[in-house]
């Protein structure tokens, strides 16, 4: 470590770096992307990988059950089961993709797989699903997993933003929860004034990835933000589409009644504060109640609030866990299958359970309704999933660098009151135009 | 590096000049195989996996490469640089890690001189401070950022507890809000990158001698004074090392940050190491993502070698 | 503020003594500030992972926790995957660095005693591999490893490590190499050894501190490393530590802070223990290395 080599190393790597780069201009075609083509085998043995992202205990062993059901009784298709994460599942499945490494199967959800889809990595399914399975399942729905004509995933389970109340935080504050079909978002923003008392507030958000949840209930009041699909869609933003994000300052800034630590945290790292009773509202995923029953403290009572509704009513976007084939399977077909085995109304409404989630095909919801009774909310759940629809900036292609780079800064920045609702419309305008070029 | 055999002055550091030349020159020439033959097992691994995919990442940032099934890759010659040039997110990114390399560098150098001299002292308890500026370098930085996580938790985290116990305002998102996330991260920077620059400093100071600063007191010289012009002069060769070591090491660190804040919020600590890697794992643009590091190498570069200078010059006035 | 030897503090005049009576007090605050800094975040830690989720949730915490709840372990353990994912950090970091020992020796050998352009050209690798950012190499590495078969393997990630490790090693190892008098081994060559016997028998054992301090900085590389593995590791059942503590995060572990803290815990347990038991001689071997590079 001593002075002396510095001239040496000086020379060394700017030379370096000049030879090197002229090096490498005459190899660099060597690099390509990976991938080999699809061979049809059928008759023989084949194992397939199967990346699958569920999360929590319950749904983990759903799947698991699934899997094993499915293994002893095909031992031509055998599936190899491998625990993925949705943290970073668009990296690694780009990563997979260009290594052509890929699992067979694969486990994302519908907004995160356009680009995918139109790179080429993902098989059309729609010559191998049974006809049972086509028509258990919206055509709204498909229409979120169709890509160029192609049917590039099957939909299996969906989400809603929701509302959870603290039962007891609201009785100690006197305010009677809300009942009924539906809550506009007036309601909810005085419910949440009339809880912030005392040091508490009346909701916690974790908003450090505000764009999903605003894009998706925009749809409350007929935002949607963006027209057109693939390469082609454009961005849209009216008075519809800012309805939400006003909102949701107003509450941060006007009100203050969302507590302004939980706005720049994740859902997840907000939720210790709603088991703590630092809040007595919560927003987040259906999907939270399964965390908070696992969780949450000995004897938190909880429910959930009906359905957030704008003028537009319950609508939300549709934005349904996917199952896809990799375009570089050599067994596409025998996937396929499995795929096939793993929507049928069963196996859907087991993973629902475990997850808490809706499951898109509808055979699926009433066997859900059936085997709980409607009853720990379950009813208030398959009835929110009527209001899901395809939304446009699913399938713009585009649309996980703009959410990243352009939607989730600005978002935040605008509820921390740093930028004004019109800075808010034409950055977000200029970021797409930058990104979809 | 075949200029082995050419070089007869910067052999002869070892050995005794000898008067018979081709004897000489045979057993230089015996020499240099023998090198090859030790550097051998080193050389090809490092060819293999370190030189050549470097070399064809740097001619990856001249071209179009980019994710999808069977792409064609074509150069497209300065075509990168160009979009790169007005991609002013790129250039906000390159600005934090900047902002971040220079505090981080700068800070650790200043605690870790101050620990170093401090556990140069015969103070007791010397061993526990010891010890425990090495420990933050056994830790993976994934593990020491989950830790500070932990510790800067708004609702749960000891900080805002003590701060909140203190009667100060104790609802502070060290990592989540815009204005504090950076100099919060750059702390736990500092915290992770003291042991390398405490030890060598550590290092430094013991190989001064102690006959300086005998003679420097008996001069009269204050305990500052002896500072500024014993202590300080001796180390300024290990400085000048380390603080250009961690200068390198900080605008490329990756890890920590990653899990901190994974750049968030909203860019507010998107080094440009991470900017890089959702370029290309992300958003698939390896072409750009490649020419985001030939960037970044030629910034380094050029700073690095202003630096140096500065410092020789410094040297010989 | 310089270490004054017995001989000078005999000699002090009581001006000088009058203000260690101020100083010194000062430089122990001082000290006590550093190891407060520096420990408090792994105490908190280690507290945080035996508290039950019910006390961390509580709204008055103690720091030290009310009962020893071993539970987080337990779960951490089962749900991060952790037992798997340990056993193959240690496969790569042992393996790492026995690989990266084996082939450094006779090359910081052959760097230290031929001083030829090769060791500037190596010299000058090893500041270059410093200031290439990963990214650059790492589609590249990919795609080369992608050919061989060794995407997505330990043994992929073990070579990427030891190329990627062998700069700082080399460097280090031929400052201990150097610093071992020529004289001894030319005795040794004067016996007609060969020049591979000589550095196995003469320089070898003389270059223990060495190694020892070069090995270990090896092994926390390996075993600290996250962008490769990242990158170039998929399946769940090759995942070192950090990569699982790393998704370990981003699920169940926001909300499960005490199963978090026993989980980081865990994975630094065993390179810490490492650490704290040779953490004499790696000091010692570390400085020499350091100082004489």
């Amino acid at each position: 470590m001593s002075i002396r080599t510095t001239p040496v190393a000086r020379r060394t790597v700017l030379g370096g770096a000049v030879l090197a780069a002229s090096a490498g201009l005459l190899s660099a075609c060597a690099f390509n992307s990976g991938g080999s083509t699809p061979q049809a085998s059928s008759g023989k043995k084949v194992t397939l990988t199967f990346q699958s992202l569920a999360f929590q205990a319950t749904t983990i062993a759903a799947v698991k059950k699934i899997v094993t059901s499915w293994n002893a009784s095909h031992p031509d298709i055998q599936i190899d089961l491998r625990q993925g994460s949705w943290d970073n599942v668009h990296d690694q499945l780009v990563t997979q993709f260009q290594g052509g490494t890929a699992p067979d199967i694969i486990h994302d959800e519908a907004a995160d797989i356009t680009g995918f889809a139109e790179q080429g990595y993902l098989a059309d399914l729609k010559p191998y699903l049974s006809s049972s399975v086509q028509q258990a399942v919206p055509a709204g729905i498909w229409k979120a997993v169709t890509v160029n004509g192609k049917i590039v995933a099957a939909p299996t389970l969906l989400q809603t933003y929701v509302v959870f109340a603290n039962k007891k935080a609201f009785a100690d504050a006197g305010v009677s929860m809300p009942t009924g079909d539906s809550m506009t978002w007036d309601r909810f923003r005085s419910i949440a004034k009339q809880l912030t008392k005392n040091g508490k507030y009346g909701v916690g958000w974790g908003l450090s990835q505000p764009a999903a949840t605003v894009l998706s209930t925009s749809l409350n009041y007929g935002g949607t933000w963006f027209t057109g699909t693939g390469k082609d869609a454009q961005i849209q933003i009216g008075a519809n589409e800012l309805k939400v994000p006003e909102t949701i300052q107003a509450m941060a800034r006007t009100d203050r009644s969302i507590a302004p630590t939980s706005i720049t945290q994740s859902g997840s790292d907000a939720l210790p504060g709603f088991f703590g009773g630092k809040y007595a509202m919560y927003v987040g995923g259906n999907y939270v109640a399964q965390q908070i029953t696992q969780s949450g403290p000995k004897g938190f009572e909880w429910d959930v609030l009906p359905p957030l509704a704008g003028s537009a009513g319950t609508a939300q976007a549709a934005d349904p866990q996917t199952m896809s084939v990799s375009a570089t399977s050599k067994a596409q077909q025998q996937a396929a299958q499995f795929i096939d085995y793993f929507m049928s109304a069963t196996n859907q409404a087991a993973l629902a359970q475990g997850d808490w989630l809706i499951p898109a095909s509808e055979p699926a919801q009433q066997e859900v309704l059936k085997e709980t009774g409607g009853k720990d909310g379950w009813e208030q759940t398959i009835a929110s999933g009527k209001g899901l629809t395809a939304a446009p900036f699913q399938t713009a292609t585009n649309y996980p660098q703009w959410k990243d780079q352009y939607a989730t800064p600005l978002l935040q920045k605008y509820f921390a009151g740093s930028i004004t609702t019109d800075q808010l419309k034409s950055q977000l305008t200029a970021g797409w135009q930058s990104v979809n070029k | 590096m075949t200029a082995v055999t050419e070089a007869p002055l910067a052999d002869t550091a070892q050995r005794k000049p000898g008067p018979q030349r081709p004897k000489r020159s045979r057993q230089r020439r015996a020499q240099a195989r023998e090198t090859w033959l030790l550097l051998l097992p080193a050389l090809i691994p490092v060819a293999l996996l370190s030189v050549y995919p470097l070399v064809q990442g740097i001619a990856l940032g001249f071209t179009n490469a980019q994710a999808g099934l069977n792409q064609v890759v074509s150069f497209n010659g300065l075509q990168n640089y160009v979009d790169l040039l007005g991609n002013s997110l790129f250039w906000s990114s390159f600005r934090i890690g900047a902002v971040w390399a220079i505090s981080v560098t700068l800070l650790q150098f200043l605690a870790a001189l101050g620990l170093a001299l401090l556990l140069n002292l015969k103070l007791r308890g010397r061993w526990l401070a010891r010890t425990l500026a090495l420990v933050p370098w056994a830790i993976p930085p994934v593990t020491i950022a989950i830790m500070w996580r932990l510790i800067l938790n708004p609702d749960y985290g000891p900080v805002n507890q003590i701060l909140g116990f203190l009667g100060l305002p104790s609802d502070i998102n060290w990592l989540g809000s815009f204005a504090i996330a950076l100099p919060t991260v750059i702390v736990v920077g500092v915290w992770s990158g003291m042991p390398q620059t405490t030890i060598t400093l550590l290092a430094g100071l013991q190989n001064i001698s102690g006959e300086l600063h005998e003679a420097a007191e008996i001069d009269g010289a204050g305990t500052w004074q002896r500072f500024l012009h014993v202590t300080l002069p001796g180390l300024q060769p290990v400085i000048i090392a380390i603080t250009t070591l961690d200068l390198i090491w900080n605008f490329n660190s990756f890890a920590l940050v990653y899990v901190l804040t994974a750049g968030g919020p909203g860019g507010q600590t998107m080094l440009p190491m991470l900017f890089a890697y959702n370029e290309a794992f992300r958003y698939g643009d390896f072409g750009s993502a490649a020419a985001m590091g030939n960037v970044m190498v030629v910034i380094i570069s050029v700073f690095l070698v202003l630096y140096l200078r500065a410092q020789a010059r410094a040297k010989r006035a | 503020m310089t270490a004054v030897t017995a001989g000078t503090a005999r000699r002090r005049t009581p001006s000088i003594r009058r203000r260690n009576r101020v100083v010194r007090p000062l430089q122990y605050v001082a000290l006590a500030a550093y190891v407060v800094f520096l420990g408090f975040p792994l105490l908190f830690l280690l507290t945080t992972s035996f508290k039950s989720s019910r006390e961390l949730l509580a709204p008055n915490p103690t720091l030290l926790p009310q009962s020893l709840d071993l539970s987080n372990f337990g779960q951490a353990i089962q749900q991060a995957n952790l037992l798997q994912s340990g056993l193959n950090s240690v496969i790569v970091a042992v393996s790492t660095t026995i690989v990266v020992t084996v082939i450094s020796l006779p090359a910081a050998y052959a760097l230290a005693r031929f001083r030829s352009r090769i060791r500037s050209a190596a010299t000058g690798w090893i500041l270059l591999s410093q200031v290439f950012p990963f990214i650059l190499v790492i589609i590249p590495l990919f795609l080369v490893l992608k050919q061989v078969g060794l995407v997505d393997s330990l043994v992929g990630l073990v070579l990427v490590y030891t190329v990627w490790s062998l700069p700082f090693t080399l460097w280090m190892l031929q400052g201990h190499v150097a610093s071992i008098p020529v004289d001894l081994e030319e005795a040794g060559a004067t016996d007609g050894a060969g020049r591979l016997r000589v550095l196995v028998s003469i320089v070898l054992p003389l270059l223990g501190p060495g190694l020892v301090a070069t090995s270990l900085f090896t092994f926390i590389s390996a075993w600290n490393e996250f962008f490769f593995a990242l990158v170039l590791i998929q399946n769940p059942a090759l995942q070192t530590l950090p990569l699982s503590l790393a998704r370990f995060v981003g699920s169940e572990g926001q909300v499960q802070l005490g199963q978090l803290a026993a989980g980081a815990l865990l994975a630094t347990l065993p390179s810490l223990l490492f650490f704290v038991l040779i953490q004499r001689r790696l000091t010692s071997g570390l400085l020499s290395g350091a100082v004489k590079g």
